[in-house]
């Protein structure tokens, strides 16, 4: 009996172990990520500044308290969780109209829906430029001389405070709008008909289908967008880098601008450690909730 | 209603039907379209007021960016744009190299095994993918100056991976479940083992989504700019970071930058349109097919 059972146990092994060994090279690459991850943690605990290692101390949670204090601090949180919001209102709105709107019968659709991609694929830093280069705050300026026609005075883009966060949240909605119309377009299509049928025999008219038909069965797919833009939005950086960087006035830091300020422009390692421990507590909370939201929604799809 | 409001309603439908494509055609492309033609304007034309549609091209910007010594810029602090193209080049194709290396067998471990910590693993990988970078940046800018991996293409492409495994590992993954178990099955009764799986039946039927993985990859890569623009030096920048060195404290080189950025986004467009329709499900880590 017993040999039997350890002779089992041997021939199991090999494949018990194997998928380990598989991944192995995988978590090794990643898993030396982790020492980085965990040392930057401990820095996060230290006032490590590059210029003076000969201070450097453990200040245990000295810097988490002293973010609370700074109002640069306060503001950049509500900058961050502010452009969320309606960076995800405005293009799940918007990408929602554009994905229904292709969903018809569109002369060209194919070819806009290939054009569409291009945004996506290009470097958000060299959208971000690009957009630079049409924001000339002058008369120069494309967007300006294009809004000219419309009575509007030329506008300051990235030099006002206000015009600063639209232009961020333009040039942000222009990457990101095909790929929330492209998944939800995808969503439409592979709708089942068979609820259409009945809501037009019952006589629906067509606002009563969208809310009632078309937006309880897209839910799957808009709670996914939402999860990967807002994951994104909390972490921008390459757009607000490349135009604003965080200016004027702190109008556009947001946790991850100011994150880097302290570390790469200040050297205070440890307080740029600590603004980045925030902004990923930040983002595994709100990436929970939203995996929660996810979680009941595949739930009350299934059958 | 009569006929005519009927038949005037469906016209003023199609108008405004067509009035929306060509709109959402403009947005799209227009950005495009214009950075075309400022790479390829004068540095008068660029800033003449207002902004010219019709000029005399030129290729002074591309000339600059290939050959340098532009007005008033030495060539110590001029951007070496073709170092950087090829550093993008490599870091990409290192990074991509080593992610499919090492990808293929963990995504076939997490398609085609079942086994405890499975779904927690996977998840690990997944979770990468929403880390913001600079938590890893700072840590590893201050060892990589501390071992030399500082303005190195190794440590960029060791960096690079936090971009191009968890990727590359959900899409393979992605791919390979689509491979019919019973083309497996058959094989393991043939007498072949988890290798001869591997080798003769997941990694031949799953080709073209290797090819899509890798393709996307390198694209992903491409685009990365916060991990270089801390990790890297003057010798080792890509093309993202490259293009904001035409930004500095006495000027931005309208010009030059046009140039930089349609050179930046000319591989990209030109491979997503072999991987079109892909795109949705790379972006989505192969979640949404």
């Amino acid at each position: 009996m017993r040999a039997d059972e350890t002779g089992r146990r041997r021939r199991r092994r090999p494949a018990a172990v194997l998928p380990y060994l598989l991944l192995s090279p995988a978590l090794v690459l990643l898993g030396g990520m982790i020492y980085p991850f965990a040392l930057g943690l401990y820095y996060s605990l230290t006032n490590y500044w590059l210029q003076y290692p000969d201070r450097f101390r453990v200040v245990w949670f000295e810097n988490y308290f002293e973010l609370l204090e700074e109002p640069l601090f306060l503001r950049a949180l509500e900058f961050t969780l502010g452009f969320t919001v309606v960076a995800v209102v405005v293009q799940v709105g918007l990408g929602l109209a554009v994905a229904l709107f292709l969903h018809g019968r569109i002369p060209g659709r194919g070819v806009i829906r290939a054009l569409m991609l291009l945004p996506l694929m290009i470097p958000p830093v060299i959208t971000a430029l690009m957009w630079k280069i049409m924001m000339a705050s002058t008369n120069a300026g494309i967007l300006n001389h294009m809004l000219s026609f419309l009575g509007v005075e030329p506008i300051n883009w990235f030099g006002s405070t206000q015009g600063a966060v639209v232009s961020v949240l333009i040039i942000d909605t222009w990457g990101n709008l095909p790929f929330v119309a492209l998944i939800l377009l995808g969503g439409l299509q592979a709708l089942p008909s068979e609820p259409y049928e009945a809501a037009r025999v019952d006589g629906a008219g067509a606002a009563a289908i969208l809310r009632y038909v078309t937006l309880p069965l897209l839910t799957p797919f808009i709670v996914l967008v939402v999860t990967f833009r807002a994951m994104d939005s909390l972490r921008i950086f390459d757009v607000i880098y490349a135009t604003t960087a965080g200016g004027p006035n702190d109008a556009t830091t947001n946790l991850h601008i100011m994150a880097y300020q302290y570390a790469f422009q200040w050297y205070q390692m440890g307080r740029g450690m600590t603004q980045a421990v925030v902004l990923l507590l930040l983002v595994v909370t709100v990436s929970y909730l939203l995996l929660r939201l996810w979680n009941r929604a595949a739930e009350r799809m299934a059958p | 209603m009569t006929p005519g409001a009927a038949a005037f309603r469906r016209h003023a439908r199609n108008v405004a039907v067509l009035l929306g494509a060509a709109a959402l055609l403009a947005w799209t492309v227009f950005p495009f379209f214009w950075i075309l033609l400022t790479s390829l304007k004068s540095p008068a034309d660029i800033l003449s007021v207002p902004p010219k549609f019709v000029f005399a091209p030129t290729i002074e910007n591309y000339a600059a960016l290939v050959f340098g010594e532009q007005r008033g810029q030495y060539s110590s602090t001029r951007p070496d744009f073709p170092l950087f193209f090829l550093n993008s080049m490599i870091i990409s194709v290192g990074a991509v190299a080593l992610s499919i290396t090492v990808g293929i067998p963990a995504a076939y471990a997490l398609a085609r095994f079942s086994f405890p910590l499975k779904n927690l693993l996977a998840f690990l990988f997944l979770s990468f993918r929403f880390v913001p970078f600079i938590v890893f940046v700072i840590p590893l800018y201050l060892i990589y100056q501390r071992v030399g991996l500082y303005n190195t293409h190794a440590g960029l492409i060791f960096a690079y991976q936090l971009i191009s495994l968890p990727f590359t590992i959900w899409m393979l993954r992605s791919f390979f479940m689509e491979v019919p178990l019973e083309i497996q099955e058959a094989a393991k009764i043939d007498g072949c083992s988890w290798l001869g799986v591997l080798t003769r039946v997941i990694l031949p039927l799953s080709m073209p989504g290797i090819a899509v993985t890798v393709i996307l990859g390198f694209m992903f890569c491409w685009n990365a700019f916060n991990y270089p623009l801390m990790l890297a030096g003057r010798q080792t920048f890509p093309v993202t970071v490259g293009a904001i060195q035409f930004i500095s404290y006495e000027q931005v080189l309208w010009g030059q930058m046009a140039a930089a950025t349609t050179v930046a986004a000319l591989p990209q467009l030109l491979l997503s349109l072999l991987v079109q329709k892909y795109i949705v499900r790379g972006l989505t880590m192969g979640a949404v097919r």
